[in-house]
């Protein structure tokens, strides 16, 4: 996800950490490369420029803070006009609202329709769907099925056709749910009959929300359009879809800037499930070489039932194999190992890729093995010697190997999280200072 | 659907005009003045017709930093069409290379020189059309025609499309409706195959599309139909398992063509994902749909020009006629054009 745009990022930072001294000529390199990330990454142009100028005048200009090296006075400003182009986290409440879905076509309304109705449902609201969408073929078949999967309804008629007169009967058919989606036709901002019949769409479902749905691949038309519909009905939260592509979003960010809101969401897969709650502070950070922490708490949290992992335990300090083996119980119920690890803040630190490797089939033979374990070695393991390990191999039917393999992995994942320690929540400048200068 | 391309292209033609005069302007007198001292001693009856040939056909070089200007606002007018970041590089590279070190003779228009270097920078970049009619009369019947792409972007809709341009064009045609994974894809083409009158060969939401293709063909061959055209799921690139499936179908239907869909309006992204499609599947043709939302058209440059493939349809409106046979000469005359 979003790979590219951090990684030219990163070269560009990393130009600039290995300079002795920030004069005018390395913040100009430093803004040109900067530029090339950023237009590479689909930001719209005129706003790159906008953010380089910034950049350039503020690190010339502005006198460094006491205590920090002009180095870091680049990056951090390089951070906060980056936070400023993506704008603030938008809330979104739990509470009754009626949500209208815009967006071009083919830009994935409908599956992320169903994804927020199975999102706000697993929140506890009662949810319903209204399918506005007349003009495509199968529109309407396709709703209807992923709403059964969740057990949501939806409301529709495959034969109408006046969106209008649909939602209407919609609306009053689903008075007593809490939570109302609709879903609209895709539509672009030159079809004009088209936005005439959005602004009253809006009208009619006087709709809490109005959401704009993105593609994540979406070039320099997204600014244009994002302008167009902000105008007819006053865009409040975007949300990026197929960020589990290669594309880089920055026509999200641009459609971002233009509407003045937030980014809501992020759908980044196929399955129902896969919709993520954004964090601009965490996108930036992730951007310049960190991980979004918050993402994943909070993924963790529907997971993991109350008697399991409390990641934020863990992540205080205290690690011990017994640990680990309900972490990865519960990180088996999250999904696959490698997205889980993709959220962590990891930074530059490069993770072995046998840390990936962990299949489940290997999960149940390192849970064999601790099974064959005393429960003060587990809670201490540092007791494991040789002649232990030989009884708990012979215990758990295994080879010394195996056990070792299995004590190698503890000590891996026990030093990952050790480095994690300490950078939860906030964003840690003074930390990040420092990976950008280990780098060089 | 180029307008916007257009008028940037022929802001850049003036500007890149302007600074050679410019440069051409007080060099001539430089030229002339060493020359002329000279001219006597060869007294002889050519002594006219060589001065004459002298100024007029004397040349000029156009070196960098004279063009450096102009190229930087080509870059950026580039850029802003969403003509993607190495395509915009390819073309001002062409120019460059063109233009720098190139000798003018004072007696050509700089408007000829001009044009003519961004026609041939244009013309390098997007490669060839090519002609879908042309290639159904020229292969044995029936030609199999698989459309891929990433999700959303079109493939169902272009699908339907093209059916209808080719039952125009007096082809018998059969869709084999290989979406069997998204809900709705199938009552979708459906809807699509009824409306314009042709036969549909589809499974239940959930078979094997490798099974829905193959049955097309079989379909296509007994009832000795021309065209098979094949509509697939949308799947990303980085999904190894539904790009594996994709390269199953390829090899259960062996299609003639394999047509790439994807959107005029997609940015950067298009070039790596295309450039992965091209990888597991092949894509002999591209398709790009949606250029109506764009008046800019440089997606559909840079791609035609990143994945080296012709550029067969574009896409432009949600009706079934809304579909437009590419032609790289006729774009170019468009964007350059005086008219």
């Amino acid at each position: 996800m979003l790979d590219s745009l951090s990684t030219s990022l990163k070269d560009a930072l990393k130009k600039l950490a290995g300079k002795t001294v920030v004069d005018r000529a390395a913040v100009d390199e430093l803004v040109k490369d900067l530029q090339r990330a950023l237009l590479s990454a689909d930001v719209n142009v005129k706003l790159v420029m906008e953010l380089s100028k910034a950049i350039r005048t503020r690190s010339l200009d502005e006198p460094p803070p006491k205590g920090m090296g002009v180095r870091e006075h680049v990056l951090r400003i390089v951070y906060q006009e980056l936070v400023r182009l993506i704008w603030t986290a938008t809330d979104v409440k739990l509470e009754p609202q009626t949500i209208l879905m815009a967006g071009l076509q083919g830009s994935g309304k409908t599956t992320t329709t169903a994804k927020l109705a199975r999102y706000f449902q697993k929140k506890g609201l009662k949810v319903g769907v209204i399918c506005a969408d007349t003009f495509r073929p199968g529109a309407y078949d396709q709703l209807v099925t992923l709403c059964q999967k969740i057990n949501v309804p939806c409301f529709g008629n495959p034969e109408a056709n006046d969106p209008l007169a649909l939602t209407r009967q919609g609306l009053s058919a689903f008075k007593d749910l809490e939570l109302l989606i609709i879903d609209t036709q895709g539509r672009h901002a030159l079809e004009a009959n088209l936005i005439q019949e959005i602004i009253e769409l809006n009208k009619l479902t006087k709709a809490t929300h109005r959401w704009l749905v993105i593609d994540a691949a979406l070039g320099q038309q997204a600014s244009e359009q994002a302008r167009r519909f902000h105008e007819a009905i006053g865009i409040d939260g975007v949300i990026i879809t197929k960020m589990d592509g290669t594309a880089k979003g920055g026509g999200a960010l641009s459609a971002v800037a233009e509407t003045k809101s937030g980014i809501v969401f992020i759908g980044s897969g196929e399955t129902i499930e896969d919709l993520d709650r954004f964090d601009p502070d965490g996108f930036i950070s992730r951007l310049l070489g960190m991980g979004d922490l918050r993402a994943l708490v909070e993924r963790a949290e529907e997971a993991i039932t109350a008697d399991a992992v409390d990641v934020t335990s863990m992540m205080k300090g205290k690690f011990t194999l017994r640990d680990m083996y309900q972490q990865l119980e519960a990180l088996n119920k999250m999904g696959p190992l490698k997205q889980i690890m993709s959220m962590l803040p990891l930074g530059n630190m490069e993770l072995p890729s046998d840390v990936y490797d962990v299949t489940s089939t290997k999960m149940v033979r390192y849970r064999i093995i601790m099974d064959s374990m005393t429960s003060i070695e587990l809670d201490d393991p540092s007791l494991i010697n040789s002649s232990r390990m030989q009884r708990i191999a012979h215990g758990a039917g295994a080879t010394l190997d195996e056990v070792r393999e299995l004590l190698k992995y503890y000590k891996l994942m026990q030093r990952t999280l050790k480095g994690l320690r300490g950078q939860g929540g906030k964003f840690n400048m003074q930390r990040l200072m420092k990976r950008f200068s280990g780098m060089q | 659907m180029f307008e916007g391309l257009r008028e940037r292209l022929q802001t850049a033609r003036a500007r890149i005009g302007s600074s050679i005069q410019a440069v051409a302007a007080p060099q001539k007198e430089h030229g002339e003045a060493p020359g002329l001292p000279a001219q006597p001693l060869h007294s002889s009856a050519t002594f006219a017709d060589k001065v004459k040939t002298f100024v007029i056909d004397r040349e000029l070089i156009i070196t960098d930093s004279e063009l450096a200007g102009a190229l930087s606002d080509l870059e950026i007018m580039l850029l802003e069409s969403d003509v993607a970041l190495t395509v915009t590089d390819a073309i001002v590279g062409h120019v460059k290379r063109d233009l720098v070190g190139s000798h003018r003779r004072i007696g050509q228009s700089v408007d000829a020189l001009v044009v003519g270097t961004l026609r041939r920078a244009l013309l390098d970049v997007l490669g060839k059309g090519f002609d879908l009619s042309e290639y159904i009369r020229s292969h044995e019947r029936p030609v199999k025609i698989l459309f891929t792409g990433v999700n959303g972007t079109g493939k169902t809709t272009t699908v339907a499309k093209v059916g209808a341009f080719l039952k125009k064009q007096g082809f018998t045609v059969v869709i084999g409706a290989g979406d069997t994974y998204r809900a709705g894809a199938i009552e979708q083409i459906d809807v699509h195959a009824e409306r314009i009158g042709i036969k549909i060969i589809q499974h239940q939401q959930g078979a094997d599309p490798s099974a829905v293709l193959f049955d097309a063909v079989q379909y296509a061959i007994s009832h000795k139909i021309d065209v098979v055209l094949a509509d697939t799921a949308g799947r990303l690139h980085t999904k190894a398992n539904l790009m594996n499936q994709l390269e199953k179908i390829r090899r259960v239907m062996k299609p003639d063509l394999i047509v790439y869909v994807d959107e005029a309006v997609a940015g950067n992204d298009a070039i790596v994902r295309a450039a992965e499609f091209d990888k597991t599947v092949g894509a002999d043709v591209v398709v790009l749909t949606k250029a109506d939302m764009d008046s800019r058209g440089g997606a559909a440059i840079s791609i035609a020009h990143t994945i080296g493939k012709p550029l067969m349809f574009l896409g432009t409106g949600q009706a079934y006629d809304d579909i437009m046979p590419f032609s790289p000469h006729a774009v170019v005359e468009e964007l350059l054009g005086d008219g």
